[in-house]
């Protein structure tokens, strides 16, 4: 068995990422993945003639060339190339306003364009809207100072340059739009983002939401020609290029010690020695079944138990292969966001309670961006909305089939009746992925996509002033949606590339020194 | 400098303390939890394990012998419930035989019912030159170990995508899954009816007589006709499946499931096809990858026949193995005993999934189910696979 520098556990989003950034800096690296397919969330799956897409919305953060966003230079600096569809509109969502008025809106992309769009919807709006923008940006760019200055931002820079950032960054989004005096209506549509985040509005940091945003709204959004499997296969092909070790269908079982400091992993295919991991896993499932329990700091296990069992964003999305070409179903939107209220809060607090008081879904349609997302005359749409851990965990398996169908059932009836678009008798092809497919898939507890839910004391900004004090262990770091980044693709790209710098560095400090 | 200056609280300084002391308050927050163990314990994982299990360990706890083939009654090794699936679903059973590793997979032909009571039904029946069934059929007996994976498959039905009422056409051994399906029918876990045009040469030959005339008297939702292509009797229809034939027995709404052997479905293709049905109302079982991929029409017949050698790498491992252009990549592979994974072989399920590192192989159109990055960056399924040259392949690992 070779030895390794650094085994990067789990080839998803941060896992790629990270696997390419050892192998960049110099470091001998293995990459193992538990699936026999790369991607974690970003992959795809084929049915009959239509492959489909299990994850991907909107990769935000990317740009177009000429106003590239992190994770295009982050790939561009991978060498990672592959050609991608811009989503053009942002959203359009079919709602109620929290007043329980009636929504029908659709936003496009552009800060100018937006904020007219706004105009048109909220008269009025304008101003407070452009204020809104510009302090977007202050936080962007604060964001960017922080991140530059590696744990040494100046705060006499930060009180000059970046005032408003500080004022509002510790607040939540729903406080600064008050503060702001932001009309009610435009808080309603603006906070139809929440979901990508899963943390309502009242709970969400303003900081983090405000970064995410701005970037899908100022550069727009893209998704892959051929779905996230040719993401994640290009940065595979590319990290072997680079001369690294992919290993597929090997699983981890166990992370393997020298006294405090890792020395390897066990796995299917045998016990691999290295000075490094980082670990494509949620730190529930590394300090619970994957490590010395002697070895678990008291403040990781203070910090699992402050986190709580409601983990982010328990997936649930019905796909649908359709014999119709989208124009003959009349869908011309990319996505509409499905909700039975603006209100967040709300909002969460039903999908929590259950199938039955979950209206949330997010509607897409692929070919409206890619029109040669499946064969001609057909057209490939899902609905991804949230499950409730409970429901889903009291389950059984023989009501399971039925239980996924009813509850898809309920959003194809949804978008029926709130838009007039209507699927049935036009599904070829169809398939139903529930939490318990991304538990399965991905390994994440209560199929959570998202993590630890970015919430209130624990939220992104938060997490990254503490970088240094999480992850005490001794040569191995967690990556991906649990980490200081929290969710999403872009978000998933860059803790890993992060990640790994931080692992590099820990490298060269031990070669160094004593380790 | 910009103009811009938002407040949330009443004086900003405090607003800039309190960014400040984000990190403060999150060490708080964390410091007032209590330092207990942690779990990685969680019901939608365990949930989803049990349903998806890596590998089963099934043991053969009756033979039921019937005409020409057996039925196979399976249980958990530790006498647990076993994965429930949808009827019509395969499990794929990993075989030791003369060193080699083998896969087959058999749908399972009981109620998905007996699952939870720890019990799977398969039917083998001995084909001409199949290597594989005979051995099971001479060679298995009860109290042996079996290893499989759990129930996958597509071929089942969607109360979304299908309509209420199925004709169902089966030759010879293909009845299996559409007895699942009638019994899952009859227990109330499916919602449909079911009209079976079962194609067998003689009435001797009907697999499952029995079974199905006793489920079709009790259950109004199924009924099966019998088609005989050699034997002319009363009661029986006689000849092949047609479109005609179907015709006479179909509503004026329907889905056709199809499974069968390779002859049928290539004789029912034409007839299928004249009863002009959407794509979508259409669902056939997986064929096995062809026996003689030179009768494809785009094969490169000057490879037929030759011999040539794959070096195969898993993991940190690496063999080189001897290969027949006459056989799939993945063949050859077993043959050296090696653990490599594979389930439908047919090209649908992808758990083969291996990187062509060098070399070219040819893939029968009819199995090409791959995902357009795989065509694209060189990954191939080895199960229906042919190789062309010498090639050098990373497979994936196994875990039983």
């Amino acid at each position: 068995m070779p030895k390794y520098d650094v085994v990067v556990v789990g080839a998803g989003n941060a896992g790629l990422s990270a696997a390419l950034q050892c192998q960049l800096g110099g470091r001998k690296t293995l990459l193992i993945e538990k699936h026999n397919v790369p991607g974690g969330a970003a992959t795809s799956f084929v049915r009959g003639r239509f492959e489909i897409e299990p994850s991907l919305h909107e990769l935000c953060d990317f740009g177009p060339a000429d106003n590239p966003g992190d994770v295009r230079n982050i790939l561009d600096g991978y060498g990672v190339k592959l050609d991608w569809f811009e989503c053009k509109d942002c959203f359009r969502i079919v709602s109620r306003y929290s007043d329980g008025s009636p929504m029908d809106v659709t936003m496009p992309s552009g800060i100018e364009n937006f904020i007219n769009r706004m105009e048109e919807y909220v008269p009025g709006s304008r101003e407070k809207m452009t204020t809104l923008f510009d302090l977007f940006q202050e936080v962007l760019d604060g964001i960017a100072y922080i991140t530059a200055s590696k744990g040494h931002a100046d705060s006499k820079v930060l009180q000059a340059d970046y005032p408003n950032m500080l004022r509002t960054g510790a607040y939540s989004t729903k406080k600064v739009f008050d503060a702001l005096k932001l009309p009610r209506k435009c808080q309603d549509i603006l906070s139809t983002y929440w979901s990508y985040l899963g943390v309502d509005m009242e709970h969400l940091a303003f900081i983090h939401y405000a970064a995410m945003v701005h970037k899908y709204i100022s550069r727009s959004a893209y998704i892959p020609a051929h779905t996230s499997h040719q993401l994640s296969t290009a940065m595979v092909e590319r990290f072997r290029e680079l001369g690294g070790d992919v290993w597929f269908n090997c699983r981890a079982e166990e992370f393997l010690f020298d006294g405090d400091k890792l020395c390897g992993v066990r796995t299917n295919l045998g016990v691999i020695e290295c000075d490094y991991a980082l670990a494509n896993i949620n730190p529930d499932i590394i300090y619970g079944k994957m490590m010395p329990k002697e070895l678990i700091p008291e403040r990781e296990k203070k910090l699992s138990a402050a986190r709580g069992r409601i983990m982010g964003g328990r997936m649930f999305t019905a796909y649908f292969c359709l014999d119709a070409s989208p124009e003959e179903l009349g869908i011309q939107d990319y996505s509409i966001f499905l909700s039975g209220t603006a209100d967040s809060a709300v909002e969460y607090q039903n999908i929590l309670k259950g199938t039955k008081s979950n209206e949330y879904s997010i509607f897409l349609c692929y070919n409206i961006a890619n029109p040669a997302f499946s064969p001609k005359g057909t057209c490939v749409c899902s609905f991804t909305t949230f499950g409730a851990p409970d429901e889903w965990g009291e389950l059984k398996q023989e009501d399971y089939f039925k239980f996924k169908t009813d509850f898809a059932k309920k959003f194809l009836k949804n978008l029926k009746d709130k838009t007039g678009i209507d699927l049935m008798g036009h599904i070829e092809e169809m398939e139903i992925a529930s939490p318990w497919t991304f538990a399965r898939f991905l390994g994440v507890p209560e199929g959570s996509v998202y993590g630890y839910e970015t919430r209130d004391w624990d939220g992104m900004m938060a997490r990254m002033m503490m970088l240094g004090t999480d992850y005490p262990i001794k040569g191995l770091r967690p990556i991906g949606a649990a980490g200081p980044r929290g969710d999403g693709y872009s978000a998933t790209i860059i803790c890993g590339q992060l990640m790994a710098a931080n692992a590099l560095k820990d490298l060269k400090e031990w070669e160094g020194g004593n380790p | 400098m910009s103009e811009l200056n938002v407040k949330v609280g009443l004086i900003g300084k405090f607003d800039m303390l309190k960014f400040k002391n984000m990190s403060k308050v999150r060490e708080k927050a964390i410091q007032a939890a209590p330092a207990r163990e942690v779990s990685g314990v969680f019901p939608v994982n365990e949930n989803a394990k049990a349903l998806h299990p890596d590998f089963l360990e099934l043991v053969i706890e009756k033979i039921i012998a019937r005409n020409g083939a057996k039925t196979f009654v399976l249980k958990s090794a530790d006498g647990k419930p076993l994965p429930y699936f949808r009827a019509g679903q395969y499990i794929s059973l990993k075989l030791p035989l003369d060193g080699s590793l083998v896969t087959r997979s058999y749908s399972l032909c009981s109620s998905p019912r007996e699952a939870l009571s720890g019990s799977y039904e398969i039917t083998v029946r001995a084909n001409p030159g199949g290597f594989v069934a005979g051995r099971l059929l001479s060679e298995k007996n009860v109290g042996d170990k079996i290893i499989a994976s759990g129930p996958q498959g597509f071929f089942y039905y969607e109360d979304l995508r299908d309509k209420k009422q199925v004709i169902g056409l089966a030759g010879g051994s293909g009845i299996t899954p559409f007895l699942s399906m009638a019994r899952a029918i009859c227990d109330g876990i499916e919602d449909f009816e079911l009209t079976l045009l079962y194609g067998s040469r003689t009435e001797e030959d009907i697999l499952f007589r029995g079974e199905l005339d006793e489920i079709a008297r009790v259950c109004p939702k199924f009924r099966v006709v019998h088609v005989l292509s050699d034997e002319e009797k009363g009661g029986f229809e006689h000849g092949f499946v047609t479109a005609e034939l179907i015709q006479k027995y179909a509503p004026e709404e329907y889905s056709v499931f199809l499974c069968g052997p390779e002859a049928m479905y290539k004789f029912l293709k034409p007839e299928i096809e004249k009863l002009g049905l959407p794509e979508r109302l259409f669902r056939r079982k997986l064929i096995d990858v062809t026996k003689t991929p030179w009768e494809s029409e785009d094969y490169p017949q000057e490879a037929r026949g030759r011999e040539f050698t794959i070096t195969v790498r898993q993991g940190p491992q690496e063999w080189t193995v001897p290969a027949s252009a006459d056989e799939p990549v993945l063949v050859a592979i077993e043959r050296a005993g090696i653990k490599a994974p594979s389930r439908c072989r047919a090209g649908e399920c992808g758990w083969c999934r291996s990187r062509l590192l060098s070399g070219e192989v040819f893939i029968p159109r009819e199995n090409e189910m791959r995902r357009w990055a795989d065509i694209h960056y060189g990954y191939i399924h080895p199960c229906c696979s042919f190789p062309l040259g010498d090639l050098t392949l990373e497979i994936p690992g196994e875990f039983f």
